[in-house]
């Protein structure tokens, strides 16, 4: 390639020649004169070579990617915020090999430094005892946790993980603005970024040399395997789980991704129980002891006994199990002490005083207002103070810009408390090249970095999760406010070997144990993930039958068959009363669509598929990629407006989500182990099916029969089976006999019944006793009634029959699935009980 | 002055219940002034753990796990207590109570450390400006901090009214201080409340006060109750018990389990069930005086 001699087509396609970061501040890829650093010439220049548009499309692939992966995060303002799909940007930071052992030498320190204060705060507290800290930043502090108070843990670790979010100063220094030490998130988020950029960037990602993440995730899960109490009886392959918040927690697809990828079992706290000051998770086949617990559900929530007494996050007993060193938790309950910022002015005095050394990475400047200087110092200099609660990291708002009827307010609070308040230098954050509107723009990044306890120290993640600001010159860096994400590229100034913890399957590799237990309440997630993907099913096909029909009419009221089906749908409690009898069509229209399009409508297809997805979050952990993209897409289908045709269009929606509910039961079909949450979820769909057909057949009953024939063969979907038997009109005898006595018919209903009791068959035990044959009796029973029926040539007295039985068949397999859920998915609520004086 | 003290809690549920985790602080706290000479629980259904362990004000707390299905649960906790006369320092000879908050305020060592614990917020009590403003009538500039307390404590007496049913167990001091009622437990809070938003640390005492019969009738068995007062820092002369609900300073009618920042730390009887939660409860207390047999304050205790 040539380029011209005046230069000016580089000029134009090149996209470092008009990128420059703001003024006075620090861009990570040019310097002030806007020539590349040295760590960013090999790369710059592959990216010239890829050029705008190229980039622009792979941009677009990434979004691709993230959609597809399901990587989400969680906004809590927001109430649309649930899931809001990850921002990755396209252009990863780098930080070359020298930089980067500096920085990870201060980053061990640091959680070495972290880690012993702790040690002391929760032993023998020789800090406060020589007055190298002032007590009000332990006893006054919420995060210091009394009753982890001499809890011993297992070789002194407190903090098993500790995130660091740093920044650079316009002179090119690191700073920390805050330790995260309570169950510190991101990491998978991180290990995310790195699979999404490592396949957009193939090339450019190989010949950089850039540090893999698996060691890191692996020294971690080997720490935690190595941490558990010694008395266990599996102490060779320790029981490990990840204990969430659940899904509504922002970070929760973190949580699910991260269970996975470590192969940890992911519970809620009702999944727990102490019973002997141990541990146990509750799953189908009775308690299995647990041995270390990675928390993500804040200190103060995790025990209703001994901490908050209003929370439903934790276990009852959990901080005694802990004191009796049964259970290892990580990180150690109260380990959030060390989030408080106020610990930032006197980290530097105290790591001479514990390690004889230096801080290596600085803090950014911290005034305690508990010191009379420095609360001075903090009045009068309150405009270009960011100020945040002494035991909180949060920053107090607005962060600048304060006018003076704040400062007074705010001055007036610190003088009430001084104690309690911090002030901290604002920082310009450094800025990185990123992807925007198809060129290179800068924005401000803010880096945050992990450690994790292994061996005798701490392991440094070679990557980070890098955040950036929404708009350039934005102080705020924060996730929750709308800014994006970029991957990290740590350089190594030798060839990278690939490792992975995860087979090419997405799978982790690793032999060791690999939770194969369900937790009582997954079965009972599955179970209903079966029940509504099903319910949904058989709506969407009713709505296909009725909405077909309208369509093609043009009269003002509504024919017999017409007519029929309106009944069935009041029947089955799909319509409101009035559309007994005849109604006119437009009428009737008007509230059909009303089933399809309004989200608020309970029973509509929007309320059904929010419903199956919020089920399917809680168990994302079991579900594979494809399933989730699946879910995901079905979730986007239902999303549409009626437009100028809306009827078309409703039709389209039916049709376009019955065939996303064919692919989802198409993965459970094919690519789901048959253990135990297989036949949960399939019981539910199996159960669901009985029912609704059960009731659909006893609707029609009551209505113009003849005329409903056709659209109960068209919605059970046996029309070709009818056909193919009988050739003849349709007539009830006949489609009762393929839709109820049938045994091959896969929508039949002695299909199900037969389905129903293979599963029964298949149920674990419970307290050493197999239920199943009481249960399997049941549906015997149920088979038997419909079957001694009369059906080829029903008379008048067996058409009454029919309408008794099936109305009580509903009602048994309504019995049926309450003892279901009583012998298997019985999670009852822990209730707190006290005297009073 | 001996004390034979039986403390029995009673559950009844209404569901089956099938796993019950509770945390007791039950047993007396051995201190100069009290000696535990037997202390014994009695449970039923027997527990399938029993682990004692010291918490962080070294107050002794008991871990005890039911796993058998029950409809009842009783604890009972008997023993028995020497209480000795306090002797202390007249409240005029008590340094000033600007003198204690300016030592409680900063770095803190020895005695003042183990202070600083009770100088903050805690989770049932903030400090606020209305409660400091109310204790203000007491505290005159320079007044000694034992003078300025009892004035303070005979204020709550007569300002506050006893009303069991105003109140509940997680009603905020702050509704108390706008209602002017409450149980023994609310007024500690109270005070506490006023004393630490002058600066002062102040702790939160759990125990059992006897109760004398009226003149010419008999005590009636179980009209003793679990009872909470207060503790101010002093400095040199230590901690002083004051009882507000009663408007004394705290003799030998009272027997002290433990104590804590609030109610919350410590808590005779916590616990969460696993089961519907129904139920109602049913406390007794007696403390009844024995005559001094002389018994060595080394007496088993069971635990």
């Amino acid at each position: 390639m040539s380029f011209s001699p005046t230069g000016a087509l580089a000029k134009v396609d090149s996209l470092f020649a008009s990128y420059r970061g703001p003024e006075r501040l620090y861009d990570e890829s040019v310097t002030s004169s806007g020539a590349l650093r040295p760590a960013w010439s090999a790369f710059g220049a592959l990216l010239e070579k890829l050029g705008p548009d190229e980039l622009q499309g792979r941009s677009e692939n990434a979004r691709r990617i993230v959609r597809e992966h399901g990587i989400t995060y969680n906004v809590y303002s927001d109430p649309e915020g649930a899931d809001r799909p990850w921002e990755l940007d396209l252009i990863p930071l780098l930080i070359p090999p020298q930089e980067w052992r500096t920085i990870e030498r201060g980053l061990i320190q640091r959680a070495t430094l972290l880690n012993l204060i702790l040690k002391d705060l929760y032993g023998p507290q020789e800090l406060l005892r020589s007055g190298a800290l002032p007590p009000v930043l332990v006893f006054g502090n919420p995060a210091f946790l009394r009753p982890a108070h001499g809890v011993r843990v297992a070789k002194n670790i407190y903090l098993h993980l500790h995130a660091t979010d740093v920044a650079r100063s316009p002179s090119g220094e690191w700073w920390v603005l805050a330790d995260r030490t309570q169950s510190p998130s991101g990491t998978g988020y991180a290990l995310e970024n790195r699979i999404v950029s490592a396949r957009i960037l193939p090339e450019e990602y190989k010949l950089s040399q850039v540090q893999r993440l698996a060691p890191f995730f692996a020294a971690q899960r080997d720490m935690l395997r190595a941490l558990a109490p010694k008395a266990s009886e599996g102490a060779d392959n320790p029981h490990i789980v990840l204990l969430t918040p659940g899904p509504l927690n922002e970070t929760y697809f973190e949580h699910a991704y991260l269970a996975r990828y470590l192969g940890f079992t992911l519970v809620e706290g009702g999944d727990l129980t102490v019973r002997d000051q141990c541990v146990y998770l509750k799953t189908l086949q009775g308690l299995q002891k647990v041995d270390v617990i990675l928390r993500r559900v804040d200190d103060t929530y995790c025990d209703p006994l001994e901490l908050r007494e209003d929370s439903f996050l934790g276990v009852a007993g959990l901080v005694q199990a802990a004191r009796s060193g049964n259970v290892t938790i990580a990180n150690a309950l109260g380990s959030t002490l060390m989030e408080s910022p106020a610990f930032l002015a006197f980290l530097p005095s105290i790591c001479q005083r514990l390690l004889g050394e230096e801080l290596f990475i600085p803090s950014v400047a911290t005034w305690w207002c508990g010191q009379a200087a420095e609360q001075r110092y903090v009045l009068e200099h309150l405009e270009n103070m960011v100020v945040k609660s002494a035991f909180s990291p949060v920053a107090r708002l607005p962060f600048l810009g304060r006018d003076g009827v704040a400062c007074e307010k705010l001055a007036a609070e610190i003088r009430a408390r001084p104690f309690a308040f911090v002030g901290q230098e604002q920082v310009g954050f450094s800025t990185a090249p990123t992807w925007v509107g198809g060129k290179l723009e800068p924005r401000g990044v803010a880096i945050r970095f992990y450690s994790a306890a292994s061996g005798d120290g701490y392991s440094v993640m070679p990557g980070g999760l890098t955040r950036i600001s929404a708009k350039s010159g934005d102080p705020v860096v924060s996730m929750q406010s709308g800014g994006g994400s970029k991957d990290l590229w740590v350089l190594s100034d030798r060839p990278v070997l690939p490792i992975t913890l995860l087979t090419s399957s997405g799978q982790p590799a690793t032999h060791a144990r690999i939770s194969t237990e369900l937790p009582s309440r997954v079965a009972d997630s599955l179970y209903w993930l079966g029940r509504y993907s099903e319910r949904l099913e058989s709506t969407l096909r009713l709505l296909r039958c009725v909405l077909g029909r309208i369509s093609d009419e043009s009269s003002a009221e509504a024919p017999a068959e017409l007519g029929a089906l309106a009944g069935i749908l009041v029947l089955t409690e799909r319509l409101p009363k009035k559309f007994e009898g005849r109604v006119p069509a437009r009428e009737l229209e008007a509230e059909l669509l009303q089933l399809v399009y309004n989200p608020a409508r309970v029973g509509g297809v929007r309320e059904l598929v929010l419903r199956l997805r919020q089920i399917a979050s809680t168990v994302r952990d079991r579900l594979s990629l494809d399933t989730w993209r699946i879910l995901t897409q079905l979730q986007l289908d239902s999303k549409t407006r009626p437009g100028r045709l809306p009827l078309a269009n409703a039709l389209n929606v039916c049709n376009t989500l019955i065939l996303d509910l064919a692919a989802f039961s198409g993965m459970e079909m094919e690519n789901m182990t048959r253990a135990h949450g297989w036949r949960f979820l399939d019981f539910g769909r199996r159960l669901e099916r009985a029912y609704n057909l059960a009731d659909l057949l006893r609707a029609s009953l009551f209505v113009d029969e003849q005329s409903a024939l056709t659209s109960i063969l068209e919605f059970a979907d046996s029309t070709m089976t009818y056909r193919r038997r009988y050739f003849a009109e349709f007539n009830l005898g006949s489609v009762l006999e393929v839709l109820i006595a049938d045994r091959t018919n896969p929508r039949s209903f002695s299909f199900q019944l037969d389905r129903l009791q293979d599963h029964v068959l298949g149920f674990p035990e419970v307290d050493g006793a197999n239920p199943s044959q009481t249960i399997d009796q049941q549906v015997a029973a149920l088979s038997n009634k419909l079957l001694s029926i009369q059906l080829k040539h029903p008379s008048e007295r067996a058409r009454e029959l029919l309408k008794d039985v099936l109305s009580e068949t509903t009602s048994d397999l309504s019995t049926l699935s309450d003892q279901i859920t009583k012998l298997y998915f019985c999670h009852t609520v822990s209730v707190r009980v006290g005297a009073r004086l | 002055m001996i004390y034979q003290l039986t403390h029995t809690t009673t559950y009844d549920y209404v569901e089956p219940v099938s796993l019950s985790h509770h945390v007791l602080r039950l047993r007396p706290r051995e201190l100069p002034f009290q000696n535990c000479l037997a202390h014994a629980f009695a449970i039923e259904p027997s527990p399938k753990r029993f682990a004692a362990h010291t918490d962080c004000y070294g107050n002794r707390a008991s871990f005890v796990e039911v796993e058998e299905p029950h409809t009842k649960l009783v604890i009972r906790s008997s023993g028995k207590v020497r209480r000795k006369a306090i002797t202390r320092p007249h409240a005029l000879e008590t340094p000033a109570w600007e003198q204690i908050r300016d030592l409680s305020r900063g770095i803190q060592l020895g005695a003042a450390l183990e202070a600083s614990e009770f100088l903050f917020d805690s989770p049932l009590i903030s400090t606020a400006d209305e409660f400091g403003d109310y204790a203000l009538l007491s505290f005159s500039k320079g007044r000694p901090i034992l003078d300025a307390v009892s004035h303070l404590t005979q204020r709550i007496h007569e300002d506050f009214r006893f009303d069991s049913e105003a109140t509940a167990v997680t009603t905020s001091v702050n509704t108390v201080m706008k209602t002017r009622r409450g149980v023994c437990q609310d007024f500690a809070h109270l005070q506490i409340a006023c004393l630490r938003s002058l600066g002062l640390p102040a702790r939160y005492v759990s125990g059992y006060i006897e109760t004398l019969a009226a003149p010419g009738k008999e005590k009636l068995v179980g009209s003793d109750a679990s009872h909470a007062w207060i503790s101010v820092y002093c400095h040199a002369h230590g901690w002083i018990d004051v009882d507000p609900t009663n408007n004394l300073l705290v003799s030998t009618q009272h027997v002290t389990l433990g104590w804590g920042r609030d109610y919350s730390d410590v808590s005779p009887v916590r616990g969460v069930i696993l089961g519907s939660g129904d139920h109602t409860v049913k406390v007794a207390v007696e403390l009844q005086p024995i005559p001094d047999d002389g018994t060595p304050p080394v007496a088993a205790i069971i635990e």
